[in-house]
């Protein structure tokens, strides 16, 4: 039973920390390789934060604000003059996780910081004591989820935006404002990475490097999932469910590649990934 | 240079001077590392030792994503498994010296099969550019987990340290580095100038081109990959012996990603700049690392990223860019001697037709493009594919040059089904394919573009560039033509269109094909360019028996040149006949003032 | 055009050379259109129609020469200007959303969704069948069908100036028929300029007042639409 309670919140927060990566790719076409180091200020926002004395939930609005003002800036200097040449635009934003890296670290200092827990304590659910916490992100996971179908499915913005991932060409036929949805779309990813960041600091420490471990993750799920979320969520669950599996029975250290080289086998299959489904 | 030294001097002595100048240059930076320990103190030696191997994997970084376009995050692990195998080898077993070679050897063979295995994983038909820098990411993260499941094997976490390795001082390893880093660099410096290496280049500005010429771009890449990772692996060999250390992170792709940062800050696509970039900021690095670690880091990563953006080729571009200006850049009348070449014997004509189309299909879900066409092309026959837009003229020129494409029927070439073939198998059977939108390789010159067209043919040197250039008479006579035998040794993307589309079918035919295929070879052509093209054209077909298939809109050129002329229409085949018969039918007059179905 | 100009003209282009990278596809082209006027330019495949409408819209753009709307050089304004500004664009290579609504499809038209249910009434005159099949997906019309939600997108925001790209295309005389219906409408009962792409010779004279016949980008043949005219038209586009 705790198992599969791993298997679900594991896929849960796969898709928290994913989320934002897919959101730029889909419609961005573009690999956000400064992901981590959003993840990394959406942390120090919750260390921020709680440095400050405030309620430690404040910390998911600041997050998204800061991430998503960051990701203007970022799309309007970095990744709107490289739309032509996505190699150099994983470059480049990689370039860019260093600076941020590096500024975080001369700021802060490269020690691990602490937060204050969102949640605490566990909760008894289908007649085990399991960390509530962790279902708290499947809570926010699905929030999430629903939050991107509604954005995609039922706003204008949502709209404009599958009809650029569609069509792009008859996108600008009709009107539409392509580099205002671009930019949106980028600061919308952001800003979710960000608050994916505050999200991720009860299960894990805080330091300015500790975006990187989970860029390559969501990186290989993303590339699985193409652009929709919905085959993000089967991927996270697939792949999550088969690290947590590798981890509790054969090697944990074996079960953080888990993910990784499964997506990569997926791919050289079918260099769809699970889009079709 | 050769290039642009070669308009004022004969061919030979510009040769001489670039190996005089290579030579030189070697000369140089051995008796800089050779004399370096003299003058330089403890730290700076210790540094530069690490920074020079560092270099020598930047240039395999170079190689690959410089020049072949390849973006690969991925060296840092062959590096690492390369320095793993020779430290637990020492450690595990001892280090008698003929343990010593074994080392040598498991440190270069073990990253080549694993080269071969990430190259087979990255390079397939279709496969794209981002899968393979996603296994260049995947690779490492795996081997680093590898390593930190070891246990004591591998030492884990904590890295390999105590083993005996070569018995040099400092400076010993100091000058065995710096060899080792000029030998590889002088063997590529040679490499990416000689007529192999240009394939390179070739593959970056266009891999379905060279997959027209009959190029296996797959497994081209998948050999690069071995062998560049053989020396990533000589690379590992040198830094566990030196630093008498290896860790996790000497595999992990994070360093992997400081090797692309530091080529291209160096100047991708030149085998010096990386060296000079790896060299500067790892010294640089470790000698700031004191005072501000974090400031350093960070004004890298600028600079990187500026770099990236605004210029994506390096310093090293800056420089070439600033010296070229104000010279010529079309050099006239130089370049390799056209040599004529005696026509390849096909295997011998069959009886069956060149081409044979049965009952062919295309489809895209349940949309059909192409119906129940069938058609049969003899030698010597240049036949019109005509017929309003979307009737299935380039599908079906797709279908007859990639074998993956049709959803049913059978197309033979010379008798044999191309069913499942990929478009440089097909090429092999003597079909050449020329795209509407010329298709040729523009950093490349002229000269090097038709030599493309021969490297499936006849293996290129990989040491030198050749300065005869063997090719068919009939291409010969096409770039006389066209003026383009004037131009050899003028760069691609400074000719004209017209030019451009000239120099395209000049590669098709030094293919030597039985049969040519030509998507709209006249679009965007002056009146006079496409005369030229229409008289090559009845030449090839007409006299020296080559078929051709055009899709052409163009009606005064069609009538002028065609022996056949076929009407497509909504995917089906409505009308094959000479040009008076189409041209007067009423079927084709309906078709074009709006008619329906006929 | 050497006619004398018996109204206002609507759209001028003057010495118009436009194309895609080194390529020049038109070159130096002059053209005017009068203001309610229905003009076909004809021409057969590759000669730069589609190209000349896009250069007008701004998709493609133009290098050198003028375009003028209603008198106002229109050279370099973004696409979403000029359709904001009454230029309406019915385009012919993969012209619809096939994955998205009839309903998405027509929303897209429109700025925003306040404006959708006047602009749907619009249309539904010209095409009824629309209104009951909103909520299907614009892939699975037949072609024909597919071909007037193309139109009727372009109808959304009641345009001044239409730009055709060869609608006919493929289309069965019965459905011909309700789109030239629909296209006479529109002018007679608005005053709206269409600027038609065509090789449909049958529909382009039975709906156009003038024609051109476009060939390697350059003008090379026009007059005004009357029975005598369909030979020579024919003669150009033939093969």
């Amino acid at each position: 039973m705790t198992l599969l309670l791993d298997i679900v919140t594991t896929a849960a927060i796969l898709f928290i920390v994913s989320a934002g990566l897919l959101a730029i790719f889909g419609v961005l076409e573009i690999v956000n390789f400064a992901h981590g180091a959003w993840l990394t200020v959406g942390a120090y926002c919750a260390v921020v934060t709680g440095g400050l004395g405030l309620n430690p939930w404040l910390a998911l609005p600041l997050a998204f604000v800061a991430g998503a003002v960051l990701g203007g800036v970022t799309e309007r200097l970095i990744v709107r003059p490289l739309y032509a040449r996505p190699l150099d635009a994983i470059l480049a934003t990689w370039g860019l996780g260093i600076v941020i890296g590096q500024l975080i670290t001369l700021w802060f200092g490269r020690d691990v910081q602490f937060t204050e827990n969102l949640l605490s304590g566990t909760i008894h659910v289908l007649g085990i004591s399991y960390s509530l916490y962790r279902i708290f992100a499947l809570a926010a996971a699905l929030v999430i989820g629903l939050g991107f179908a509604f954005l995609l499915e039922g706003t204008r913005l949502g709209l404009s935006a599958r009809a650029i991932i569609m069509n792009e060409p008859l996108a600008r036929a009709l009107g539409l404002d392509t580099t205002r949805i671009r930019l949106f779309t980028f600061m919308i990813g952001t800003g979710l990475t960000a608050l994916a960041g505050v999200l991720l600091t009860p299960l894990t420490s805080v330091d300015p490097t500790m975006g990187v471990s989970w860029l390559i993750g969501s990186f290989m799920l993303v590339m699985v999932a193409g652009s929709s979320f919905g085959a993000l969520a089967i991927a996270c669950l697939v792949f999550g469910g088969a690290q947590v599996l590798v981890s509790t029975f054969i090697s944990p250290i074996l079960g953080g590649i888990t993910v990784a080289v499964l997506s990569a086998l997926v791919l050289r299959i079918s260099s769809k990934g699970f889009a079709r489904a | 240079m050769p290039d642009t030294l070669a308009a004022s001097l004969p061919r030979n002595a510009a040769v001489r001077r670039r190996v005089l100048l290579l030579g030189l240059l070697a000369l140089v930076a051995l008796a800089l590392v050779i004399f370096g320990p003299l003058v330089l103190s403890r730290f700076s030696i210790n540094v530069l030792t690490r920074s020079m191997i560092y270099a020598i994997l930047a240039i395999t970084v170079d190689l690959l994503w410089g020049f072949t376009g390849i973006l690969t995050f991925g060296q840092a692990a062959f590096f690492g498994v390369g320095a793993y195998a020779t430290a637990m080898l020492l450690t595990h077993i001892g280090s008698s010296p003929s343990l010593m070679a074994l080392a040598l050897l498991l440190a270069i063979l073990v990253p080549i099969v694993l080269g071969v295995i990430v190259g087979w994983l990255s390079f397939y038909y279709g496969s794209t550019p981002i899968y393979a820098t996603v296994i260049s990411l995947v690779f490492p993260i795996v081997v680093t987990q590898l390593i930190y499941s070891g246990g004591t094997l591998t030492g884990s976490s904590s890295g390999m340290v105590g083993y005996f390795g070569l018995p040099f001082g400092l400076e010993g390893f100091f000058r065995l580095s710096g060899i080792s880093l000029v030998i590889v660099a002088l063997g590529a410096l040679i490499f990416v100038r000689s007529d192999s290496g240009r394939i390179l280049t070739a593959i970056r500005d266009n891999e379905t081109r060279c997959a027209y010429l009959g190029l296996n771009t797959q497994r081209i890449k998948i050999l690069l990959t071995a062998v560049l990772a053989g020396v990533a692996g000589l690379a590992g060999f040198l830094y566990a012996n030196a630093s008498g250390v290896v860790a996790p992170e000497n595999t992990s792709f994070v360093f992997g990603t400081e090797l692309v940062v530091w080529t291209a800050l160096g100047g991708r696509g030149t085998i010096l700049g990386p060296v000079l970039g790896t060299i500067g900021i790892d010294y640089l690095s470790a000698s700031l690392s004191g005072e501000l670690p974090f400031l350093w880091q960070l004004v890298v990563g600028a600079l990187f990223v500026v770099m990236i953006i605004f210029l994506p080729n390096g310093l090293a571009a800056l420089v070439t860019r600033l010296t070229r200006r104000g010279r010529g850049e079309v050099v006239a009348g130089a370049g390799p001697e056209l040599v004529p070449q005696p026509p390849r014997s096909h295997a011998a004509p069959s009886d069956a037709p060149l081409l044979s189309i049965d009952k062919l299909e295309k489809s895209y879900g349940s949309q059909k493009v192409l119906t129940d066409i069938t058609l049969d092309v003899a030698p010597g026959e240049l036949v019109s594919l005509v017929g309003p837009n979307g009737a299935g003229k380039t599908t079906m020129m797709r279908c007859l040059t990639d074998g993956k494409e049709s959803s049913g029927g059978v197309v033979r070439i010379a008798g044999k089904s191309i069913a499942g073939m990929v478009p440089n198998q097909i090429v092999a059977l003597g079909v050449g394919r020329k795209f509407q939108v010329a298709s040729v390789f523009e950093s490349l010159t002229v000269a090097e573009c038709l030599r493309m067209s021969r490297a499936a043919l006849e293996a290129p040197s990989i040491v030198t560039a050749s300065d005869r250039l063997s090719l068919p008479p009939a291409a010969i006579e096409i770039l006389q033509l066209t003026g383009l035998d004037k131009l050899l040794t003028a760069e691609v993307s400074l000719l004209s269109h017209g030019q451009k589309q000239s120099l395209e079918l000049a590669m098709v035919v030094a293919l030597e094909p039985r049969m040519i295929l030509l998507d709209e070879p006249t679009a965007g052509l002056t009146k006079a360019e496409r005369t030229t093209i229409g008289t090559i054209l009845k030449k090839l077909t007409n006299e020296l028996g080559f078929a051709a298939i055009l899709v052409e809109h163009d009606l005064d050129f069609v009538r002028d040149i065609s022996s056949r002329i076929v009407v497509l229409h909504q995917g089906r085949l409505v009308l094959d006949g000479s040009v008076e018969e189409v041209v007067n039918s009423d079927i084709v007059k309906t078709i074009y003032s709006g008619g329906d179905h006929v | 055009m050497s006619d004398t100009p018996q109204s206002e003209t609507k759209l001028a282009l003057e010495g118009v050379t436009s194309g895609y990278g080194p390529v020049a596809i038109i070159k130096a082209l002059s053209l005017s259109v009068r203001k309610g006027e229905i003009f076909a330019l004809m021409g057969k495949n590759g000669m730069g129609k589609t190209t000349l409408l896009k250069t007008i819209l701004g998709l493609v753009p133009a290098r050198s020469g003028d375009i003028r709307l209603d008198g106002r050089s229109i050279v370099g304004a973004a696409p979403k200007v000029l359709i904001q500004s009454g230029v309406g664009y019915a385009p012919q290579e993969q012209p619809l959303f096939t994955d998205l609504s009839i309903r998405d499809n027509l929303r897209l038209a429109v700025r925003s969704d306040r404006e959708l249910e006047a602009a749907l009434e619009h249309v539904f005159v010209h095409f009824p069948f629309l209104r009951d099949r909103l909520t299907q997906k614009a892939g699975t019309l037949s072609g024909g069908e597919q071909k007037m939600l193309i139109l009727s997108r372009a109808l959304m925001l009641k345009p001044d100036l239409l730009l055709i790209d060869e609608i006919s295309e493929g289309l069965q005389p019965t459905v011909i028929a309700r789109i030239a219906t629909a296209l006479r409408a529109e002018r007679n009962d608005r005053g709206t300029t269409i600027l038609l792409v065509e090789q449909n010779l049958n529909f382009a004279l039975d709906v156009a007042d003038r024609w051109a016949v476009l060939k390697l980008g350059e003008i090379d043949d026009s007059g005004t639409a009357e029975l005598g005219s369909r030979d020579r038209i024919l003669d150009h586009l033939k093969i």
